[in-house]
């Protein structure tokens, strides 16, 4: 073992406290180090040619760089091993400016702690193993579940690119929620002729489409996976490299709801009955109701949350209401308007010029009576109660999660969120992607979204789903867990932990394989395993002593 | 007198080791008896390597994570949570219960992080005094 000590002074960002020339010549004689040396900028060019020099003629197999934090230049130093001739993985980085000489200031103190971090790294380098990126032939091929606006706009795009789309809908065609709309906001567009532009843009040479479809088991890992599919009856098996999961949302069903009277009088009709029926009959001079937040934001049924689109669904219907009966009184009961799309406001403010009349309160009694619909609440701006008649009462309906949420939970081993919903691996940096790789989700069922969002969000689960998969090989991330079968009782603990299913129970040799292309390098299962039969490559028990020991 | 206290932290490189690397950054001031191991996620962490730095003369251990529900890799700060928990009521037994903290610390909360450090080491050098 020959290590090679780079100590960088960053100028007087850390020669200013950390006395550098001390600790290089300290470290010459420290065991297997072979050289050890000072420099000004290690990042520079110079610096560089200076590390690259100092390897080829002293035979340095591993190193450590002593300086700036390990994130900042990881490319750059990494790229500089590589010159030298030496794996990246035999590389330790030290952090001895943002991890001493910029917290501390007195220089005997950071000379002391460079010292000891130093000490660490060497212990640490130790114990490198040169690591090499492994490849793995993937099928350049998805399964796309689910033919709503996010699973059309991903199949669109994915076919485009050439990538082979299984595009599985479990309904007997294509078009998901919109197939029931007329007209969506923002801007009245025909929602037949969006989903007919997205239908179009189909590769049909890259897609095939199985309607009336379902999956019943997916095993395998990232870039092949083997998929049964129940196809009207008739089983059919799939090899795919990926899957995007858009099965979208379902709208809240209100005779779920004990006190509303939906289905037992036919003067209480939701906004998707309005979308069926052409003509209403309605008295002159009819009143309308319209009530916001219907399953939505009300804890009694264990929905807490804003279904985010059921306010531009409310104010759409007082407003196409009101067109069509213009002698009408078109009262809106809403909780808060949440009009967030583009132009929301603006329509909101079109509705309330046309006449429309909006109190605010929680969704009312409903009290059918013979000559019309009681309604009875408390107006939540002035706290009076209020007892008012209606011809119509249209309930605006909250979005609920995915029918076949749990279904296919359990099938993909995705997790669900409290309510439901499919979970994002990170709710703002990776909001398409799932603890699994090559699994990605988009649309309504990671929860309530828009056309627009739906579209967007299918899109670009589709276009990194591509960057996975279109080269037709992956490289694994050599720092994974392995196991020593050996050692292994097979109890299994860490198969139900690992976040990224990754861990293979085997039934006939009793003991635990790990996939390693579907490894994470969490090292849950490694702290986990009660045998401690399971390391983590570049994180061993060993290394972290040794480290530790180092800085005590 | 000077109390030298060593406190080893283990920060995920997700969250609490980039939050050190930003304490650097800013120059943010804390003792230099603390030093701080990046490890891939807080759930790495075996309870047996926070016994053995408490053995082999840390005067306390402090494991650093993401809040919870925004792990990288899902859930594993939930079993840090349960498995710290337990080792605090194990340690309690020796009435070394205040040398082990676990903290939440995003990625951007590099002053939250140093005051937590810096209040961990001054209950230390009180205890030790
Ligand atoms: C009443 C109402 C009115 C709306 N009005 C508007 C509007 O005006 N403007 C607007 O922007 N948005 C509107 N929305 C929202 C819009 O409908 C959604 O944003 C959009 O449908 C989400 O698209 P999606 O592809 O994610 O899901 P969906 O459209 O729900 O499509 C999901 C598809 O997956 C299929 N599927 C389900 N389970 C499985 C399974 N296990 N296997 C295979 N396939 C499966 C379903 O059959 C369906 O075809 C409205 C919603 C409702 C309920
Ligand atoms: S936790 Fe350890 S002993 Fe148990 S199955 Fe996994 S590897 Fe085997
Ligand atoms: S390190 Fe272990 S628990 Fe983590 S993803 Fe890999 S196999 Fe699963």
């Amino acid at each position: 073992m020959k290590i090679g000590l780079f100590l960088c002074h960053c100028g007087h960002n850390v020669k200013g406290t950390v006395d550098v020339a001390y600790l290089s010549q300290y470290f010459k004689d420290y065991p297997h180090v072979k050289v050890s040396c000072d420099y000004p900028f290690l990042c520079s060019k110079p610096g560089q040619e200076m590390i690259k020099e100092a390897v080829i003629k002293h035979g340095v197999d591993r190193i450590v760089i002593a300086a700036c934090a390990p994130s900042l230049h990881f490319e750059l130093f990494r790229q500089v091993i590589k010159e030298a001739g030496l794996n990246p993985y035999m590389l330790k980085r030290v952090s001895i400016r943002e991890h001493c000489s910029w917290i501390g200031s007195d220089p005997i103190k950071n000379t002391k702690k460079a010292l000891k971090l130093i000490k660490a790294g060497l212990h640490s380098v130790w114990h490198a193993i040169p690591f090499e990126e492994k490849k793995v032939e993937i099928e350049r091929s998805c399964l796309v579940l689910g033919g709503g606006v996010a699973g059309l706009s991903a199949s669109s795009f994915l076919s485009q690119m050439g990538i082979k789309v299984y595009l599985v809908e479990k309904g007997g065609e294509l078009g998901g929620n919109l197939k029931a709309l007329k007209n969506i906001w923002p801007g009245e567009k025909s929602a037949s002729h969006i989903l007919q532009i997205l239908i179009s843009r189909l590769n049909k040479e890259y897609v095939d489409i199985f309607t009336g479809a379902e999956i019943e088991s997916v095993d395998g890992h990232f870039g092949n996976y083997r998929v049964q599919l129940n196809v009207r009856g008739k089983r059919k098996e799939l090899k795919v490299g990926g899957i995007i999961v858009a099965i979208g949302c379902t709208p809240f069903d209100p005779s779920l709801k004990r006190d509303i009277p939906y289905g037992r009088d036919r003067r209480i009709v939701t906004t998707l009955d309005l979308e069926r029926v052409s003509e209403l009959s309605l008295p002159s001079h009819p009143r309308i109701a319209i009530l916001h937040c219907v399953g939505s934001r009300d804890e009694t049924i264990g929905r807490a949350y804003c279904s985010k689109i059921c306010c531009m669904n409310g104010l759409k219907a007082a407003y196409d209401l009101k067109r069509s009966y213009p002698d009408s009184y078109v009262e809106s009961f809403y909780m808060d308007v949440r009009a967030h799309p583009r132009g929301g406001e603006e329509f909101y403010e079109k509705v309330q010029e046309k006449g429309v009349i909006f109190t605010r309160s929680n969704v009312p009694e409903i009290i059918p009576k013979k000559e019309g619909i009681l309604l009875r609440g408390e107006d939540t701006l002035t706290g009076e109660t209020f007892e008012r008649e209606f011809d119509l009462v249209v309930l605006s309906l909250g979005i609920g999660p995915p029918e076949d949420g749990k279904k296919i939970s359990q099938i993909l081993k995705i997790p669900l969120d409290k309510d439901g919903f499919f979970l994002e691996a990170h709710p703002k940096m990776r909001p398409f992607d799932t603890p699994i790789k090559g699994i990605f989700i988009a649309g309504g069922c990671s929860g309530p979204k828009d056309v627009e969002e739906s579209i967007t969000q299918g899109r670009a689960a589709a276009f990194k789903l591509f960057s996975l998969i279109n080269m037709g090989y992956a490289l694994i991330e050599p720092q994974v867990a392995t196991v020593f079968t050996e050692r292994c009782s097979g109890c299994r603990l860490c198969e139900r932990v690992c976040p990224a299913s990754a861990i293979v129970y085997d039934h006939r040799s009793r003991v635990i394989r790990i996939e390693e292309a579907q490894c994470a390098g969490c090292g849950l299962c490694a702290s986990i395993c009660p045998s401690s039969s399971i390391t983590l490559t570049g994180y061993t028990d060993a290394q972290i002593i040794d480290e530790q020991r180092a800085l005590l | 007198m000077e109390e030298n206290v060593k406190i080893i932290g283990f920060a995920c490189s997700y969250c609490a080791y980039k939050a050190s690397e930003m304490a650097g950054s800013l120059r943010l001031k804390y003792p230099e008896g603390v030093t701080i191991i990046q490890v891939p996620c807080s759930s790495r962490v075996d309870p047996a390597l926070i016994i053995k730095a408490l053995l082999e003369g840390a005067d306390g251990v402090f494991v650093a994570g993401c809040h919870p529900g925004e792990c990288h890799f899902i859930k594993g700060n939930y079993f840090t949570r349960r498995r710290i928990y337990a080792l605090k009521e194990m340690l309690d037994i020796f009435s070394m219960k205040g040398k082990l903290r676990l903290f939440w610390i995003s990625a951007s909360e590099a002053r939250k992080f140093v005051e937590k450090i810096k209040e961990m080491h001054k209950h230390l050098r009180e205890s030790k005094r």
